[in-house]
């Protein structure tokens, strides 16, 4: 129809831009529960993996605190951090956003919603009884498998129902183009219930022998980031970036060839956390090697998101969602290019047990994923709930709290494992000494643990007093107007 | 432990082979002949290219 005609003037609900919102507006209202129940437990989850996470922090400055009962020690409170936010806080806020975007990119209300819920309280539950589990003496002692084997079923049929629905919204999706976020994020939803069950059943139910169970793990735990993580967080840039200004992707040949060539490359990674140990010396020169091709995914990213952004970077001051997700992305590229050098076995021998490692791994999961989905979230949530984010000051603690957070944690641990590192090359050093090159390190990064869980905690009120739509009432299904006055929001 | 080689190895095979079938398939399907149009199908009469969607809350 011709938007000018006059019956169009007539009767405006045929409008095409009306009807374009409408549909957005019905699809999003289809992913509210799951979506919700996903991103309500996240949080949960997030609280109390930052307590123990700080906790354990705290420990290894002061070892006697809260040393009194089993369940506190470090050799628990540890695994049951590292647990709760990789499954209950980043996969549950993970699969929240996934949920969304699927729904947003096949063009179709979400179906089968009842497979989502009753994955979200598979999912919390497996969670729950793993944490517990952990805290009460039966971790298993495999880094990121660390739940007993009476958890992890529980959590794969979550993951399995997961994998079903995106299989069937794929089948039924709207025909035209499979958006690049789309891609990824199918990535993610069927590789990761492959990847768990295989782990399970090789180092679990039917463990492999000797240094071999070294190899399924790490090529297991690495795997995670890239095959789940990293493709969830990317589908996401991929997706608000463009969406938030209003501008299709820099060069969308650049995101294909990113996303093959992360497929290609990343699942040879893992290999690389076992330099210097006993494996056949092809194994971890392929993981080196296929570490180093890692910089073709992710300089396709970084040129993307860059060129992208060039000349809207004003934005970052109008949009929460940008402002999280562009701190995601520059962090994507600083935390792979740095885990592709840690992979050259000379700069290896330097950082591998010391805390620089401790420093990656909180950079990729927290710097990159976690603030990816702060940013997806503040987009998602108004436009279930159909209310506006309450307080714009709010917004601005949550992001200057965790980014402050963050960068302290991750700088002072760098830093205080490079001179750990260098303590340990030096014979005339003993280990115990080593060690106390790397306390001050620590207590910063114990601070660190302080200002991101304050940040959490100002986001959770934040997500609680929406949920009970406490401010104002959104205008319409075509959601936030432009930014009538971008310059009166300050940062 | 030779069943749990095989099982790694196999899925490794799995892994890089649906991730080729994939590719194959998007080649066939013509997901890659139009790139520049492409990355316009996120946007719409609602939500046109140029619009911004996203911004802090207003104070009232």
């Amino acid at each position: 129809m011709n938007p000018h005609s006059l019956f169009s003037s007539f009767n405006p609900a045929n409008e095409p831009d009306t009807l374009a919102s409408h549909e957005r507006a019905e699809i999003d209202a289809s992913t509210r529960l799951p979506v919700l129940l996903f991103f309500g437990s996240a949080i949960l989850w997030l609280l109390i993996g930052s307590l123990l996470g700080l906790i354990s922090a705290w420990k290894m400055t002061h070892p006697g605190f809260l040393d009194q009962m089993a369940w506190l020690t470090f050799g628990r409170l540890r695994p049951a951090h590292l647990n709760t936010v990789i499954y209950g806080w980043a996969s549950a806020a993970g699969i929240g956003v996934g949920l969304w975007l699927m729904a947003r990119l096949c063009r179709i209300p979400l179906i089968h919603s009842k497979l989502l819920i009753s994955a979200a309280i598979f999912w919390n539950l497996g969670v729950f009884v793993g944490v517990l589990g952990i805290l009460a003496g039966d971790s298993r002692s495999i880094e990121w498998l660390e739940f007993p084997g009476y958890a992890t079923p529980i959590l794969f049929i979550a993951y399995a129902f997961i994998g079903i629905w995106a299989i069937i919204m794929f089948r039924f999706r709207k025909p035209g183009h499979v958006y690049v976020s789309q891609w990824y994020l199918f990535a993610a939803f069927l590789w990761f219930p492959w990847l768990y069950a295989t782990a399970n059943i090789l180092l679990i139910w039917q463990p492999i022998q000797g240094s071999a169970q070294g190899a399924v793990n790490w090529w297991f735990a690495h795997n995670v980031l890239g095959l789940w993580f990293t493709p969830i967080g990317l589908a996401s840039a991929y997706y608000m970036i463009p969406k938030v200004i209003g501008r299709p992707i820099h060069s969308y040949y650049l995101s294909i060839l990113g996303f093959w060539s992360l497929a290609l490359f990343y699942s040879w990674n893992g290999m690389h956390h076992l330099i210097g140990g006993p494996f056949p010396a092809w194994m971890v020169s392929a993981s080196v090697v296929a570490s180093i091709m890692m910089f073709i995914p992710v300089v396709t990213v970084a040129i993307n998101h860059h060129m992208t952004m060039r000349g809207h970077f004003d934005a970052l001051k109008w949009s929460p969602t940008l402002r999280f997700t562009v701190f995601g992305a520059m962090t994507y590229t600083l935390v792979s290019l740095q885990g592709s050098s840690m992979a050259i076995p000379s700069l290896n021998t330097l950082t591998h047990f010391t805390d620089y490692t401790i420093g990656h791994a909180h950079l990729g999961l927290y710097g990159f994923f976690s603030m990816m989905m702060f940013g997806a979230m503040y987009y998602i949530v108004p436009r279930l709930t159909g209310w506006e984010w309450p307080s714009a000051a709010a917004i601005r603690w949550h992001f200057w709290l965790v980014a402050s957070g963050i960068i302290l944690m991750v700088g002072s641990l760098s830093l205080g494992g490079v001179l750990q590192g260098l303590a340990l090359y030096d014979p005339q050093v003993s280990f115990r000494s080593s060690l106390d090159y790397a306390t001050p390190f620590r207590l910063a990064r114990g601070v660190s643990g302080f200002l991101l869980l304050a940040g959490h905690l100002v986001f959770a009120i934040h997500f609680a007093v929406m949920l009970l739509k406490i401010g104002r009432r959104r205008e319409g299904p075509a959601l936030f107007a432009e930014p009538s006055n971008p310059g009166a929001a300050t940062v | 432990m030779t069943a749990g080689f095989l099982l790694l190895i196999g899925g490794l095979v799995f892994l890089s082979g649906s991730a080729l079938f994939a590719f194959y398939w998007s080649v066939k399907d013509g997901q890659l002949d139009n790139l520049g149009e492409a990355a316009k199908t996120i946007f719409d009469d609602g939500e046109p290219i140029g619009a911004a969607t996203d911004k802090f809350p207003s104070r009232k």
